[in-house]
């Protein structure tokens, strides 16, 4: 059975339906892309995964892992192995982005019954991950998210990915707003956390992304839906005729 | 007929006033103490239709059967637990209001630095004791109660140019007796031109007990003068504390106020700064957390009365179960008060339904120019906030510990003595639902 697996999913958000009818299946190893235009819902996929109490899910299922998806809390879904780099991560001013991340490895060590990692060991994988994703110290000191950069803020996404080692990894347009030595350091971050019991959904709306991170398989989505898939040059294909041909499939 | 504005001091408080009275020390002080006696029997206690005070339920406070204090002295481990300033700092420290020298260290200051206890300059220094109590404008009641019957407190002095580099710390220690007890301690400091200190006051509490402190501070800064005082209030229980501090800066003279109001049962920390001459700064910053039946109250009041000068509030709460907080903070700009820059920030964190919260920001501005700003807020923890925590695996209950923690911890940011900020964290993590479970460790530096 797949790693995840959605079937006929609707979600609505604020009354409106964004999902409408969504079928996707990721295997552990691989590497899906999910492109498609703006508002066609891909972020709102995202926070449904991830566990976003506001958004309603009106029908259909997501089994991860082997469990119903949808029946459990945020921090549950983060224990079984799902993260989200978020498309916009959230500023939180008080809490420093090193105490963050030590409590987020241990509350996750905890509810998998493992024990809390050292102090000592758990700086020096800190140290390492950042500078595998070129983290500046002075980052890791600061408080999360608080005043960092467009860049920053990605990287600090892929710093928590490496730490939080997920079995699935949902990437939001983690690329946007990046120049090209940082969108070479996180694809080289994601590649080497590439392994066979681990996968990733990245959603992107640029070709280049995929030129360092080779997929398995892209998806076209629009309006809720996935209207098309197929392999990495389905990419390329949409880089030369944009979403046109689709938005007419599925008018 | 209209309720009263005012209500007619309770007997009790009435008749202790006039016992203690004639047997206070200083015939120098004796006309401005019943003066300023008259003035509170005529005034009386004020009720929730005066406009300062709103919003504050003072009845049951005051109608407490008080008795004068006769606590002598606080355990070693009191004062000790209530530390800070540095292992060089210099205290005194009060038992009920009350001088305790043998707790008290302030030998080997350096030359033009003064620092002794009231009930001492009363002594030595009657004439400036009177004209410095004279000198407190727009008393209210509990000034004129503080007033009349301040028997003891602290006056430091320091001469133009004095820079100590150790900092003043004054330990109020409420020190639970059978009766509830209320006391006047008076603070007076004067800062000459250039001359800089750094006062932490502490206000804790040993034992159960009801004791009201109701203290009046004078702190008056020259030319090019700095004073940072930093307030802990964390006398938890029973215990109230009516603080009016009166803050006087002559040109290019700066204040750091920071206050932490962790507990009581009843607090009410009214500032209020006099910029008097051009190009001084008053940085202000204030936390409240109270929970339970407690209620905290924050008048601020600032003058600009002199042009280019800066001055900035920020105040925040955190307001749990039944507890009431008011922040009531005014700019006014005076005639004249060209090129003045003064900001003013509320925000109020409501963790129960049954938690109130009153904000009331206030403007007067009667110069043309003038940047200016004032902001409050009241709410809940931020969703977007508590979501981002739990993808990461936090639990509900850690998330909004974390985030409740983090939003009071923005004030302790900028407290100067760290060991004062490390117990205002360690009061904040034992005060926020949920904080006592969190990892200290990286949390209260
Ligand atoms: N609270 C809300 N109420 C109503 N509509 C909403 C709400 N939140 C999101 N939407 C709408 O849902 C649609 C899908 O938004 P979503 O963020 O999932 O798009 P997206 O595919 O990620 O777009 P982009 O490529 O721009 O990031 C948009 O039309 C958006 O306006
Ligand atoms: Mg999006």
């Amino acid at each position: 059975m797949a790693m995840l697996d959605i079937e006929g999913l609707h979600v609505a958000v604020g009354g409106k339906e964004i999902i409408r009818g969504l079928d996707l299946a990721v295997e552990a190893g691989e590497v899906h892309a999910i492109m498609g235009p703006n508002g066609s819902g891909k972020s709102t996929l995202a926070h449904v995964l991830a566990g976003r109490e506001d958004y309603e899910v009106t029908a259909g299922r997501v089994r991860f892992l082997g469990q119903d998806l949808l029946e459990l809390e945020p921090e549950e879904r983060a224990a079984l192995g799902l993260f989200l780099a978020m498309q916009y991560p959230v500023e939180i001013p008080g809490v420093s982005n090193t105490y963050f991340l030590r409590q987020a490895v241990n509350a996750l060590r905890k509810a998998r019954g493992e024990p809390e990692m050292k102090p000592a060991e758990f700086m020096k994988r800190l140290r390492e991950a950042a500078r595998q994703v070129g983290i500046r110290e002075e980052l890791l000191r600061r408080d999360l998210n608080a005043g960092f950069s467009g860049g920053e803020k990605k990287r600090n996404e892929i710093l928590q990915l490496a730490m939080l080692e997920p079995k699935l990894a949902i990437l939001d347009e983690t690329d946007s707003g990046l120049d090209i030595d940082a969108l070479k350091a996180v694809a080289a971050a994601v590649n080497a956390l590439r392994t066979p019991e681990r996968a990733f959904l990245l959603i992107t709306h640029y070709q280049r992304l995929l030129n360092f991170i080779v997929p398995d398989r892209v998806h076209v989505m629009v309006d809720g839906r996935i209207v098309r898939s197929g392999g990495k040059d389905l990419a390329l294909e949409l880089e030369e005729r944009g979403y046109e041909p689709f938005l007419q499939e599925a008018a | 007929m209209a309720a009263p504005r005012y209500r007619t001091p309770p007997s009790e408080l009435v008749r202790l006033g006039e016992r203690l009275l004639p047997r206070l020390p200083g015939d120098a002080l004796a006309e401005v103490r019943q003066r300023a006696w008259r003035r509170f029997l005529a005034a009386g206690i004020p009720t929730p239709r005066v406009e300062d005070w709103k919003y504050s339920r003072i009845d049951a406070l005051m109608a407490q059967p008080f008795a004068a204090p006769t606590a002598t002295a606080p355990a070693a481990g009191t004062v000790r637990r209530a530390m800070a300033g540095g292992p060089a700092a210099r205290r005194l420290v009060f038992a009920n209001g009350r001088l305790v020298a043998g707790q008290s260290h302030v030998g080997g200051l350096p030359d033009g630095m003064r620092v002794m206890g009231l009930a001492e300059a009363i002594q030595h220094r009657p004439q400036e004791v009177a004209a410095a109590f004279e000198a407190l404008p727009a008393p209210g009641p509990f000034s004129d109660l503080n007033t009349a019957l301040a028997a003891d407190g602290a006056w430091i002095e320091l001469n133009p140019g004095v820079r100590p580099e150790v900092s003043l710390q004054l330990v109020f220690v409420a020190v639970g007796e059978p009766s509830a007890v209320i006391t006047h301690p008076r603070v007076v400091v004067r800062l000459g031109a250039g001359a800089r200190l750094h006062l932490l006051e502490s206000h804790v509490a040993e034992g159960e007990g009801h004791v009201l402190t109701n203290l009046v501070a004078q702190l008056q800064l020259a030319e090019e003068a700095a004073l940072v005082h930093e307030r802990l209030q964390a006398a938890e229980g029973g215990h109230a504390l009516v603080g009016r501090t009166v803050v006087e800066l002559s040109a290019g003279a700066r204040l750091l106020a920071n206050v932490a109001t962790l507990g009581g049962a009843f607090v009410r920390n009214e500032l209020e700064v006099h910029l008097r001459g051009e190009g001084g700064e008053a940085l202000m910053n204030g936390l409240y957390l109270p929970r339970g039946r407690e209620q905290v109250d924050t008048l601020v009041r600032v003058h600009h009365h002199a042009g280019r000068c800066h001055s900035d509030q920020f105040y925040k709460g955190v307001v749990d179960e039944q507890a009431r907080a008011a922040f009531a903070g005014r700019i006014t700009v005076h005639e004249g008060a060209q090129d003045t820059d003064a900001y003013q920030q509320n925000r109020n964190l409501l963790l129960s339904d049954e938690a109130e919260v009153d904000a009331k920001p206030e403007l007067e501005i009667f110069a043309d120019e003038v940047r200016c700003s004032h902001g409050a807020t009241v709410g809940g923890l931020e969703e977007a906030g508590l979501f981002y925590l739990r993808t990461r695996g936090l639990g509900r209950a850690q998330a909004e510990a974390l985030l409740t923690y983090a939003f009071a911890g923005e004030v302790v940011a900028r407290f100067r003595d760290g060991k004062l900020a490390r117990q205002v964290r360690q009061g904040i993590l034992a005060r926020v639902p949920g904080g006592a479970a969190l990892d200290p460790e990286g949390l209260v530096a």
